[in-house]
């Protein structure tokens, strides 16, 4: 359970993700899925943490302000 | 529904021998081995290199398809590209992963395992029964496995773990990320793996040429991105590349994640047994995984079957794989994760001046002990690091 709404969540860019699935054990309440070759980062879980964005050996991860 | 007594997720090392040990070691059991892409092997996202007498435990490399060349140096390389030669330093191979892992499935098949391709798990739960139920997609259609026992093999994003409950999760600092080029036309030792060490080409961890043939090897480095300067991987690599090889022709290119901390304190629960890289089964000092995987997918399989066949597998009884793991590598693991803590703190000027005082030991008697105690004695710095590997 989230406690406070974060100001960004981070946001996988498809077109350059090779999904190699790195960024799913690094993630703290475990947001990312990697399923039927799609990753996906669950925004309702995703505490904004940006643990996963500097690892990603491609760079297809980022940080967007959370609507 | 189809019932089945064992369901292995992912068939890479780990999962390939443990369908293929259950299924030796208890013929009547069904074993479902599935595999989530659309050939065994493939694609790689692995450097391919193996040490020999891991190896032999489970097939035989001599003249095998599945090899791409057989390693007998070790190249160190310090920041200023001073080398340390280390020849004939032990027999080791680089495999051809695609076939490799084809060749673990196939022995899996001979046994009588059957072997899913394109089949990947999509959800898993216990519903209150004693046997799992695990969603399958495979062409577009959908089956539900009931399975007495689920082996998750399927790697860096293990999906069975998080799906049986276990902490699965991984600390940044613990995290190499890695990218790899298959380089051809490239000039070096194609009878030596080179590793080089800096923290302004590879922080965190190293960079490598693992030899496939004569002119062409997979190039790739991994780093911890905590430490890098704000490049991600694949730019280390271009830079290193552009360096070193400006010339090759890439012919190939992976990435991916190799977890380099200890073993996850729980690796079992009702009904699941979590093997290989999914586990954290990784040397946290080289990075190598292949041999750890196949051991403890043999592991998986071997008490999976007993336990079926005893007619228990509660989290008591797989309590018994966690055990002999951790007796057979796990607790080596964790040494060689606390020189790894020591070595970090190892900056590029002291590496370069290791290079240079190894170098003085004569290349005959350069074996791991002298050229360890050598390096002690000029660099009085190293013996706590060395220290806490023993301790």
């Amino acid at each position: 359970m989230r406690r406070v709404m974060p100001d960004t969540i981070a946001v996988v860019d498809l077109a350059v993700c090779d999904r190699c699935g790195l960024c799913l054990p690094l993630c703290p309440p475990e947001a990312i899925h990697l399923e039927l070759n799609n990753l996906t980062v669950d925004e309702a879980t995703c505490t904004g943490c940006e643990k996963c964005i500097a690892p990603c050996p491609v760079g297809a991860l980022a940080m967007v302000a959370y609507a | 529904m189809p019932d089945v007594d064992v369901l292995v997720v992912g068939a890479g090392p780990a999962g390939a021998v443990a369908a293929w040990q259950a299924k030796q070691a208890a013929p009547e059991l069904d074993v479902v081995l599935l595999e989530r892409d659309r050939a065994v092997g493939a694609p790689v996202r692995c450097a391919e290199g193996v040490g020999d007498a891991g190896l032999r435990e489970f097939a035989n490399p001599d003249g095998a398809d599945w090899v791409s060349r057989r390693i007998t140096d070790v190249i160190l390389e310090a920041p200023d590209d001073t080398q340390v030669v280390l020849a004939n330093s032990g027999v080791g191979w680089i495999l051809d992963r695609t076939r490799f892992d084809a060749f673990l499935a196939a022995q899996a098949a001979a046994e009588g395992a059957a072997v899913l391709v394109g089949a990947e798990a999509t959800a898993m739960a216990r519903n209150g029964g004693d046997r799992w139920h695990v969603r399958v997609k495979q062409r577009g259609t959908e089956e539900v496995y009931r399975a007495r026992v689920v082996i998750g093999a399927d790697g860096v994003e293990t999906m069975v773990g998080r799906w049986a409950g276990l902490d699965t999760r991984v600390p940044a600092r613990d995290m190499e990320s890695c990218a790899q080029y298959v380089l051809q036309g490239i000039d070096f030792n194609p009878d030596a793996i080179y590793l080089q060490f800096s923290t302004a080409i590879a922080p965190g961890g190293y960079a490598w040429i693992f030899p496939k043939g004569v002119g062409v090897a997979n190039v790739g480095l991994g780093l911890v991105a905590l430490k890098t300067d704000g490049r991600n991987a694949r730019e280390y690599l271009d830079a290193w590349i552009a360096r070193r090889f400006p010339a090759g022709a890439r012919t190939g290119y992976t990435v991916g994640g190799v977890i380099v901390h200890t073993t996850i304190k729980k690796s079992y629960t009702d009904g699941v047994l979590i093997a290989g890289d999914a586990a954290h089964m990784i040397n946290p000092l080289s990075g190598g995984g292949i041999n750890n995987a196949m051991k403890a997918g043999r592991l998986a399989g071997c008490t999976a079957a007993a336990a079926i066949r005893e007619g228990d597998t509660s989290e008591r009884r797989l309590a018994a794989y966690h055990k002999a793991w951790m007796d057979l590598l796990g607790e080596d693991h964790l040494k060689y994760y606390r020189l790894k803590q020591g070595l970090e703190h190892m900056d590029d000027a002291f590496l370069n001046s290791l290079a240079r005082s190894v170098n003085k030991v004569a290349p005959n008697k350069r074996t791991l002990g002298r050229v360890l105690t050598h390096a002690m004695i000029r660099h009085p710095q190293l013996i706590p690091v060395v220290a806490r590997f023993f301790v």
